[in-house]
């Protein structure tokens, strides 16, 4: 058998079970994950000053966009990677549309390499709606009022990419 | 749920986003963990394992210069790795297939979807408790062995198969489809 084929198995040293142990105080049990999930709930205040850093980065982001479409890769990446911490933050302290916006703009922006003036038009639109949702501190789903936005949103990106 | 005291563990949290690191931190604080360290990127984390002792590591995707998956391949194979067979927590907002099987390929334990939760980060630190992995070295691989499941009504590799067929939807796999593919 060559190198190349060879399967080596390997137990490494079981270092975790000697420092946990199970039970008892200061184990993890409900109380501690709901006393979790409640100082994320109180971060919430704090992201609604980071993500408006955010949208600030991202409106910045599109206008070299649009500054630059002899280059477009590089300022479509700069507007993905933004729009994905955007995504990863949202639902985490309890914006969940912010979530569903940051990700159906990066599946919007996944392997673009151009960018024509509809796509610019629609990646406005995403940047816009978010602003909205942020402004009128939409948390959760948004209720009726959120669900509203996103369907409008979807009715125009269709007619203006159609 | 099993109940688990913590407190003893070093973890090392890695994301260029300073705030998703005080959200870890703060859960991680939460759940009784007192040492916690964290990096701005793949390259400075590197440096901080040469001194402490991570027992897990929670690390992003993407990050500059040096990303998440470019870590993991050096905690596994650099040869001036500290601890090659650190568990490494993959947390990120990339659920797709093919990024799942990029991050089980390189060596990561568990894969952890953003947007993130106390309770998500808590299973997915059990399951490294409970299912310790024996590694394996096959070619250019290194890392956590891909464990087959035995159990008769084990449909992982059926459903996604299925899905293959009928399409991914929005081409992201829940956490549980995730779990299937990382531990198959």
């Amino acid at each position: 058998m060559s190198d190349d084929n060879k399967v080596t198995v390997i137990k490494p040293p079981d270092t975790l079970s000697a420092k946990v142990t199970k039970g008892g105080p200061g184990a993890v049990d409900l109380e501690a994950i709901k006393r979790a999930e409640s100082i994320i709930a109180d971060m919430a205040d704090s992201y609604l000053d980071w993500v408006e850093e955010d949208l600030i980065k991202i409106t910045k982001a599109q206008a070299e966009l649009k500054a630059h479409l002899d280059e477009p890769a590089k300022y479509l990446d700069k507007v993905f990677q933004i729009a994905h911490d955007m995504k990863g933050q949202g639902g985490s302290f309890g914006y969940d549309l912010m979530t569903i916006l940051g990700n159906d703009l990066c599946r919007f922006i996944e392997g673009k390499e151009t960018a024509s003036k509809v796509d610019l038009e629609v990646i406005d639109l995403y940047i816009g709606t978010m602003q909205i949702v942020i402004s009128k501190r939409m948390s959760g789903d948004g209720g009726a009022e959120g669900n509203k936005v996103l369907t409008g949103l979807a009715a125009v990106v269709e007619k203006i990419t159609a | 749920m099993r109940n688990y005291n913590l407190e003893r563990l070093n973890f090392l949290i890695v994301d260029d986003n300073k705030h998703m690191r005080a959200l870890v931190t703060s859960i991680l604080h939460a759940l009784g963990i007192k040492n916690c360290i964290d990096a701005g990127d793949g390259a400075d984390a590197f440096k901080e394992l040469q001194h402490f002792p991570a027992d897990i590591i929670i690390c992003d995707w993407n990050m500059d210069p040096l990303d998440g998956l470019d870590f993991t391949r050096m905690v596994r194979t650099a040869k001036d790795s500290p601890n090659p067979f650190v568990p490494i927590i993959m947390l990120t907002g990339h659920t797709e297939m093919n990024r799942v099987v990029e991050a089980r390929d390189v060596g990561v334990h568990e894969f952890l979807a953003k947007p993130i939760s106390a309770k998500g980060l808590y299973s997915r630190i059990r399951a490294i408790i409970e299912r310790p992995r024996v590694f394996v070295r096959a070619g250019s691989f290194f890392g956590p062995e891909r464990r087959r499941r035995d159990s008769p009504t084990y449909m992982g590799a059926e459903r996604r198969q299925q899905s293959v067929e009928t399409g991914p939807g929005d081409g992201e796999l829940s956490q549980a489809e995730v779990e299937e593919l990382l531990n198959d």
